[in-house]
């Protein structure tokens, strides 16, 4: 039996107005100064991105993703639930993934309470994330990297608690403590929405997903280390009693599409360069607060030196990373080529990135929904 | 002069390296935020007492212990030592971060600490002039920042650092993070300070830039009769650029 595949339309929402000397500033994250920062510029631009994720919604797209950054021009969504809650009552078909909020920048039930919330307003159509957050975000919130894991799985356990059980309970841990558990609304879907782990594929997050039978979402893994990464997720879940499916493994990729490879390469490098390039410019320091990797993680990265924050060459990136441009019968057949060495039939793609204009996004949007969506449909991976 | 012996021992399971020298009573030096520059300098207060340079957990040789969140669980783990080494009462010697514990413990057990000379201590705190803030600053803006001149530090550190000079760094910077990331002060310290009674020597460069020399009155203000001493010319770490930092420590501890 085959199952369809499922297309997302990713999104950051950046903010695209950078000033004329910010290649002076060795990131882009956490220090670069708000000043620079116009509000009637960025009212324009929520208008615009919004407008274009209903058009996603409107073209057939199964899901609209959404997430958090803090500190940045990568992301206008600091809190991705108000940018899914503007989105909820307007969504036709698609679902509205908050992939996510790192919870250890809310209070955990507050959390679960605001994901029921959307959940219950969309009628059971979110699916929720739970990143750890960049290193950039620990730089940027009042929260310890060096006891950022062990913060998360309390939190993870409290908004689990919190959605699974008949409240009140109670939780007494080191983080936090609640004497009344018992948050209002509860989710509609039973017992709790999709849920999925983001990642880079450290050893830490994998083992939280496999045990809790979650999804993975992986960011920024190179094409090799996602393939052998998701097949350690099928047998570290199985080890804990579940099974992986598919469609729990969302693959992160890049798309542009358009009418020649000569013609979508012509329009569409240029933004990409500028979204490594610019958009997630940080240092080793922003990416790596103390405590935030283990020294085994640290002399990896260092090893491999970083490929993505600053410094491009699109015929390494592309080797590199899930990154799809060209005429609709390539990407499709490169998209149907990836989910099926992945193993999943859940492409997770980001349809704009960095300064891409509307013109363009409306189009990569259109002619990927028109063109590339039929083409791939019936050619998902086995459950 | 008699050279610095490794010792390890554990503590509350933490394996704890100390390097000592020499016979008598005992000194203990508490060591900064990093262990990278060494602790040579202390072997000359050997020909008359019993030198001890213990590594804090997650420091240099020491082992791990990531429970440690405050500088009480410091003052913890050097009791326990203390109990192993069979050290009753100790001349305390602290520099920079070393200087808050070696304080935070004189005021918790002031009847063990014969004598107090702390070294740039870090942990107090005056909106009029803040110290470095060691976790956020590059990690080569702060080495830079150590000394006045940088040739004493120089022979001490790689010219290249490797992955694993980086890597100890890292694990350095993790422990303090663990102390200082939400909480790089702490008022109750302050407040305790009172009850530091032994007599007590504070030196400072005045050219420190981690923690201000501006900062000895507010120093002067908690600890009344504590001599202090400042020196020209001289940064954060006044005891590698100034000899006779290290000598007058020398002569106070006696």
């Amino acid at each position: 039996m085959s199952a369809d595949l499922r297309f997302n339309a990713m999104y950051f929402l950046p903010y695209v107005h950078l000033p004329k000397n910010h290649k002076q500033f060795k990131s882009t994250w956490v220090d670069f100064p708000n000043s620079f920062y116009d509000p009637e510029k960025g009212h324009k631009l929520y208008k615009r991105y919004l407008k274009e994720l209903l058009l996603a919604d409107k073209l057939g797209f199964d899901a609209i993703v959404v997430n958090e950054h803090h500190n940045t021009v990568y992301s206008m969504m600091a809190t991705p639930n108000i940018i899914a809650a503007a989105l909820v009552p307007q969504l036709r078909n698609a679902k509205i993934c908050v992939w996510g909020v790192p919870p250890n920048f809310m209070l955990p039930n507050r959390l679960a309470e605001e994901y029921a919330i959307l959940d219950v307003m969309s009628k059971g159509r979110l699916e929720v994330a739970f990143p750890l957050g960049t290193g950039m975000e620990y730089w940027s919130n009042p929260v310890n990297p060096a006891t950022a894991r062990e913060k998360f799985k309390e939190s993870l356990k409290i908004i689990l608690q919190a959605w699974k059980e008949d409240g009140p309970t109670t939780h007494y841990g080191k983080y936090y403590t609640y004497r009344f558990l018992n948050p209002w609304p509860r989710p509609y879907q039973k017992p709790h929405p999709p849920c999925y782990i983001v990642g880079t594929g450290s050893p830490e997050t994998i083992e939280i997903a496999a045990e809790l039978g979650f999804g993975y979402s992986s960011v920024f893994v190179p094409q090799e280390r996602t393939y052998e990464l998701n097949e350690q997720l099928r047998q570290r879940a199985a080890h804990f009693g579940h099974t992986m499916r598919p469609d729990q493994l969302p693959l992160l990729t890049y798309v542009y599409v358009a009418e020649t490879q000569e013609q979508a390469e012509k329009e569409y490098v240029i933004h990409l360069q500028r979204f490594f390039e610019d958009y997630a410019r940080s240092t080793q320091q922003w990416l790596a607060p103390p405590g935030y990797i283990s020294l085994e993680q640290l002399k990896v990265r260092a090893a491999g030196a970083d490929k993505l924050h600053g410094g491009f060459d699109f015929n390494n990136v592309s080797k590199s990373f899930f990154i799809a441009v060209g005429t609709p019968e390539k990407v499709a057949n490169q998209l149907g080529e990836w989910a099926i060495k992945a193993g999943t039939n859940h492409l997770n793609n980001v349809m704009h990135v960095a300064d891409m204009p509307h013109s363009k996004t409306v189009k990569n949007l259109t002619l990927f929904a028109e063109e590339v969506m039929p083409r791939l449909r019936s050619k998902g991976v086995a459950q | 002069m008699t050279r610095f012996v490794r010792e390890e021992y554990t503590v509350d399971g933490v394996k704890t390296v100390l390097h000592a020298a020499g016979s008598g009573e005992p000194v203990v030096v508490l060591h900064g935020a990093g262990t990278a520059d060494g602790f040579d300098f202390a072997e000359q207060w050997a020909d008359r007492f019993r030198v001890i340079v213990p590594h804090h957990p997650g420091f240099g040789f020491s082992g791990d212990d990531p429970t440690f969140t405050d500088m009480h669980d410091y003052v913890m783990h050097y009791l326990g030592l203390f109990e192993i080494l069979g050290i009753d009462t100790v001349r305390l010697v602290g520099i920079s971060l070393g200087g808050w514990m070696a304080a935070q413990f004189a005021s918790e057990h002031n009847n063990r600490v014969k004598k107090l000379a702390l070294i740039a201590p870090a942990g107090m705190y005056d909106p009029n002039h803040m110290p470095m803030d060691i976790i956020s600053t590059p990690g080569e803006v702060v080495v830079g920042s150590l000394v006045s001149n940088f040739d004493v530090l120089q022979s001490k550190l790689p010219a290249k650092p490797d992955i694993h000079f980086i890597a100890d760094r890292y694990r350095e910077a993790t422990t303090v993070a663990r102390l200082w990331w939400e909480h790089p002060f702490d008022p109750k310290f302050m407040r305790h300070l009172k009850r530091v009674t032994m007599p007590t020597m504070i030196l400072w460069g005045d050219e420190d830039k981690l923690t201000p020399v501006g900062l000895t009155p507010m120093w002067q203000r908690h600890i009344p009769h504590a001599d202090i001493r400042v020196f020209k010319g001289a940064g954060h770490l006044v005891h590698l650029e100034k000899p006779e930092a290290v000598a007058a420590i020398g002569a106070f501890l006696v």
